[in-house]
């Protein structure tokens, strides 16, 4: 199974109507978004604490979920239920049977387990200075194999691990425009599968060429990608 | 086993309400948080932190035209002089609109967004609506929004795919020439520090 089963990988898929637009809304509607948002913080202290872990952990909820009615908090939340279970703090069935309802009915009987990464799929892991405070960036002695101008295609794939690899831009051509600070990679330190970090390379991509020609004039896509995600477009060819 | 409490009586136990404070009720008698704590971190996300913080960038680079170019070239060194830290802002850069040339931000994998510089995204920017299309169909996204932009004018699209954040640095509105920093920051929204709008003269 290939990354297109991904229930939040959605940058260019087809069906999705107007956006939600308010200008300059609040960044909060109703008060139970704010205690969710403000709960999170200490509950990820106690759980999912290694870069990309969260992550997955939103990916991993069921479509009914992840697009749930009460938007992104409510989202938020199941994925909080979800980690509270799996860490042991909260078992999936005690809220249920705190608030006199069902049970069996709560987004921990629906998520899908984390993934199996088999780490003979990722880069070999590197010895980089340590950080002497908490960040995801790193210090590589090795330039980063690409340079500005370099045209490179994305081909990696984590199964249905985490990855920072949208769909929608893998097997097509790009060119890079920046190289960013090098990180820890996600793919990696989701499954606690060690550091191994990457450079970030800026791709740009052509609407035309992701989308076809009947894609919109004269614009571009920039996608920041870790640098094992790719190989030289003429390695390929 | 029901522990029912008084305060969810009458009320639907599935709503977001009432699970939620059931959560939280739950999690303070497992000692796993802390209330004073929780209620700090809201205050500090809902009011301390903003667009303001962005907004006052953007108008110090439109009067200066140093600060303009070290946001552009490094605005990680940029921000550290301005002594502004926190949240979601490992790695910045700033993308300029120009004449001709106009960006907007997006994460198509989640909702990365610059806390520490522009507060917590509205909901809008994390819709699988704005997150499908806006790579897209910019164009006609930002048109339905509001933004008509010029058949001619390129649009640039950035997806938020690692940590690095970004930030668009608005153009100028006209007429603003006698406006002064605070003045300024006042025209600068969030919608336009995202890409979706301009900055103007209200």
């Amino acid at each position: 199974m290939n990354s297109a089963h991904r229930v939040h990988d959605i940058g260019g898929v087809e069906g999705w109507g107007a956006v939600p637009y308010e200008p300059d809304e609040e960044v909060f509607h109703y008060d139970w978004e704010r205690r969710v948002f403000g709960l999170m913080f200490q509950v990820l202290s106690e759980t999912a604490k290694r870069p990309g872990e969260f992550r997955h952990a939103l990916e991993r909820l069921s479509p009914e979920d992840y697009f749930c009615s009460d938007g992104y908090y409510g989202r938020w939340r199941a994925a909080m239920e979800v980690l509270l279970d799996e860490y042991g703090h909260v078992a999936k069935d005690e809220l249920d049977d705190l608030l006199g309802v069902e049970r069996g009915t709560g987004p921990g009987h629906r998520v899908a387990g984390v993934a199996e990464v088999d780490p003979q799929n990722l880069p070999p892991d590197r010895l980089t200075p340590k950080p002497n405070h908490r960040t995801v960036r790193r210090e590589l002695e090795e330039a980063s194999q690409f340079e500005v101008g370099d045209r490179v295609i994305a081909v990696g794939n984590n199964g249905m691990g985490h990855t920072r690899l949208p769909e929608y831009v893998r097997n097509i051509p790009g060119t890079v425009v920046k190289l960013h600070p090098a990180e820890v990679l996600p793919d990696s330190t989701a499954h606690n599968l060690g550091e191994r970090p990457q450079h970030v390379v800026c791709v740009a991509y052509r609407a035309k060429d992701l989308w076809g020609q009947d894609a919109e004039e004269d614009v571009v896509i920039n996608v920041d990608l870790y640098e094992n995600y790719l190989a030289m477009e003429t390695e390929l060819s | 086993m029901n522990k029912q409490d008084d305060h969810h009586h009458g009320v639907d136990p599935n709503s977001p309400e009432v699970r939620t404070e059931a959560l939280e009720d739950l999690l303070v008698e497992k000692g796993l948080i802390d209330r004073g704590r929780v209620d700090a971190l809201i205050e500090r996300f809902e009011h301390d932190l903003g667009p303001m913080i962005g907004a006052r960038l953007v108008a110090k680079s439109w009067l200066e035209p140093q600060f303009r170019k070290s946001l552009l070239e490094n605005a990680d060194r940029a921000l550290e002089e301005e002594n502004i830290k926190g949240a979601e802002i490992e790695h910045v850069e700033v993308k300029a609109n120009e004449p001709g040339v106009h960006n907007v931000v997006v994460c198509t994998l989640c909702s990365c967004y610059p806390w520490a510089l522009l507060g917590l995204p509205p909901s809008w920017y994390k819709s699988p609506e704005y997150r499908s299309r806006v790579v897209r169909e910019p164009r006609k996204v930002l048109q339905e929004m509001g933004l008509s932009l010029d058949a001619e004018t390129e649009i640039r699209v950035w997806d938020s795919s690692s940590e690095t954040r970004f930030l668009v640095l608005p153009e100028r509105p006209e007429g603003t020439e006698q406006l002064g920093l605070e003045e300024l920051a006042q025209l600068v929204t969030r919608d336009s520090m995202i890409g979706v709008a301009k900055a103007k003269v209200s």
